[in-house]
């Protein structure tokens, strides 16, 4: 008889998350299906889901008019980039907090988190002042310095957690069978720090290929990445649905299925290991 | 095992990460207090002479702040309180037995990776507007007028589509806090006679407490800083119906070009960010300890 209500039960609760989860997706789906619509479709009374005549021109036509490649590839570069050194500077503190911490380890973490605390909108003035001086507005490089920094905590934080979860004894283990310290790092720390650093890479570029607050305000054409492109279509460019649709979809895609991936990550990432 | 070589190599290895984030601490920092006392407006060029707390009254004295305080407030309260609450139910939802479950999950959680410009044009454009909007099609099919959203409710309707984009984080969170909860505890209570709001009430709220906390500070902190959904939906308008702080700074400084007010407002917003960031602070150094 249990058996029976638990059965109808998870019936009702599938139902029911289902259409919650259609629900919420929905926008991406449709903007999804209206990048294949012509721009007669894409506004046609009454809307149009499946049947109407696929087509891949939006794509080609904003290439054409607006060099979209360039702003996709500037996102590329912009968001690795910063990636790479950040994790370049971030893995050597992290790992030396990790396995040597010293009374100041605690103290120092959180005064890296409070970076994080800080507004942009309160530094906004003098960066922008800076990279005007500097020669450095609407270009990658600075965009790169920018991102690397304001994501830097987060990368220290994410990559601690991890790295403090790699057992001592396996260590003291190896030194006691005469390993030396090139063996024990090559063959048994890196192993193990792996998955730790890819898993901080894919949230960090996941970040900062979506933060759009620096991107707006520090790019002008040149360099825009892709936030500021879109940006770009809020008037009058963005009702042009079928076009607006199509260069929306090749924005999130690659993000979309890269944070389906880095889920859990993403959880222990963004709370600084408050919730696991 | 810590030698003293050990320690000098672990201080090499940490301070290009401090050094480097203390010079983005403190040299926007120390230019920002710089500035705004500073008359110092990029169409005037010349001197910038010293005048104390000048831009402070002018900034805070200006009916636009209290209606960029208010609309930050409402903008936050108003995402917070939708995102925290469906962040619950989802949380729960998703935590019962079900089919496709992963499935439902990738779903609930894809407008987190959605970049803030594209969210906001494609609900401005594609689902809000009055003509061509998906829920114009919708009112007029159900014989209701369509709505104006970004002329009549132009807040409400950026806390709806923040809210969208939240909603996964709040979900996601909440609902790794409900899959630590031992089930057997739920099954003990069920067959004590306590009732599916007693469950929640005794059990699952007490246990998701810290993680509601943790979903509130962070989302807070993001939340405060808000400007791009703004920039591309309404630009602040009409008026300033929909101007936040973080706005408010970006017009005076990047439009305006007044340096000086511009920097006296980035303080305010330091200052009203710290608030949140302190409690923050304590509570994820309280989980360091353990």
């Amino acid at each position: 008889m249990a058996r029976a209500i638990s059965a109808r039960r998870k019936a009702l609760n599938t139902a029911i998350a289902w259409t919650i989860g259609a629900m919420i997706f929905f926008p991406i789906l449709w903007t999804f299906l209206t990048s294949f619509k012509t721009e007669a479709q894409a506004i046609a009374d009454p809307p149009i889901f499946f049947l109407f005549d696929w087509t891949t021109e939006n794509y080609t036509t904003v290439q054409e008019r607006s060099n979209y490649f360039r702003h996709f590839w500037n996102s590329v570069v912009i968001s690795i980039g910063s990636t790479i050194i950040g994790l370049a500077i971030a893995i050597p503190a992290a790992w030396s907090m990790a396995f040597v911490p010293s009374k100041h380890t605690r103290n120092i973490l959180m005064w890296m988190l409070s970076t994080k605390m800080l507004p942009p909108v309160g530094v906004l003035v003098p960066i922008y002042l800076l990279f005007r001086d500097l020669k450095l507005l609407d270009t990658q490089f600075g965009l790169i310095i920018v991102l690397t920094l304001i994501n830097l905590p987060i990368i220290v934080w994410m990559l601690y957690t991890y790295f403090k979860e790699i057992p001592g004894e396996v260590l003291e283990a190896a030194r006691m069978d005469g390993a030396t310290l090139r063996s024990e790092v090559l063959y048994i720390l890196l192993p193990m720090a792996v998955p730790g650093i890819a898993s901080t890479m894919l949230l960090n570029i996941i970040l900062a290929w979506n933060e759009a607050f620096w991107t707006l305000n520090l790019t002008a054409a040149k360099a825009a990445p892709l936030t500021a492109f879109i940006a770009s279509y809020s008037s009058p460019e963005g009702l042009f649905y079928a076009k607006l649709s199509a260069a929306s979809t090749m924005a999130i895609a690659p993000i979309l299925i890269m944070g389906w991936f880095s889920q859990k990550q993403l959880v222990r990432g963004l709370t600084f290991g408050a919730v696991k | 095992m810590a030698t003293k070589a050990s320690r000098s190599a672990a201080r090499v290895m940490i301070a290009p990460s401090v050094l480097l984030l203390l010079g983005w601490m403190l040299i926007p920092l120390a230019l920002t207090l710089y500035f705004s006392v500073l008359r110092y407006n990029l169409l005037m060029p010349g001197a910038n002479p010293f005048v104390g707390v000048e831009n402070y009254t002018y900034f805070l004295t200006d009916p636009a702040f209290t209606d960029a305080i208010i609309n930050t407030l409402l903008l936050v309260g108003g995402v917070l309180t939708i995102t925290v609450l469906g962040g619950i139910a989802l949380a729960i939802l998703l935590d019962q037995p079900m089919w496709g479950q992963g499935i439902v999950r990738i779903l609930v959680i894809a407008p987190f990776f959605v970049m803030p410009t594209v969210s906001a044009l494609v609900w401005k454009n594609m689902f809000m507007n009055p003509v061509n909007g998906l829920f114009a099609y919708l009112a007029k099919a159900i014989g209701m007028q369509p709505f104006d959203f970004f002329a009549a409710a132009p807040l409400a309707s950026i806390i709806g589509i923040v809210s969208w984009q939240w909603l996964p984080f709040a979900t996601l969170i909440l609902l790794t806090a409900m899959q630590s909860l031992d089930s057997e505890q739920l099954e003990a209570a069920e067959m004590d006679g306590a009732g599916p709001l007693a469950r929640f009430r005794h059990i699952m709220l007490p246990h998701m407490a810290r993680a509601i906390t943790v979903v509130i500070l962070i989302q807070t902190i993001f939340l405060l800083s808000i400007f791009a959904e703004i920039l591309v939906t309404t630009n602040g308008g009409p008026g300033t119906a929909s101007t936040n702080l973080t706005f408010l700074v970006y017009a005076e400084s990047l439009l305006r070009f007044d340096v000086g007010t511009g920097s006296a407002g980035g303080v305010v917003a330091i200052i009203l960010a710290n608030i949140v960031a302190i409690f923050l602070m304590r509570m994820i150094g309280k989980n360091l300890d353990t």
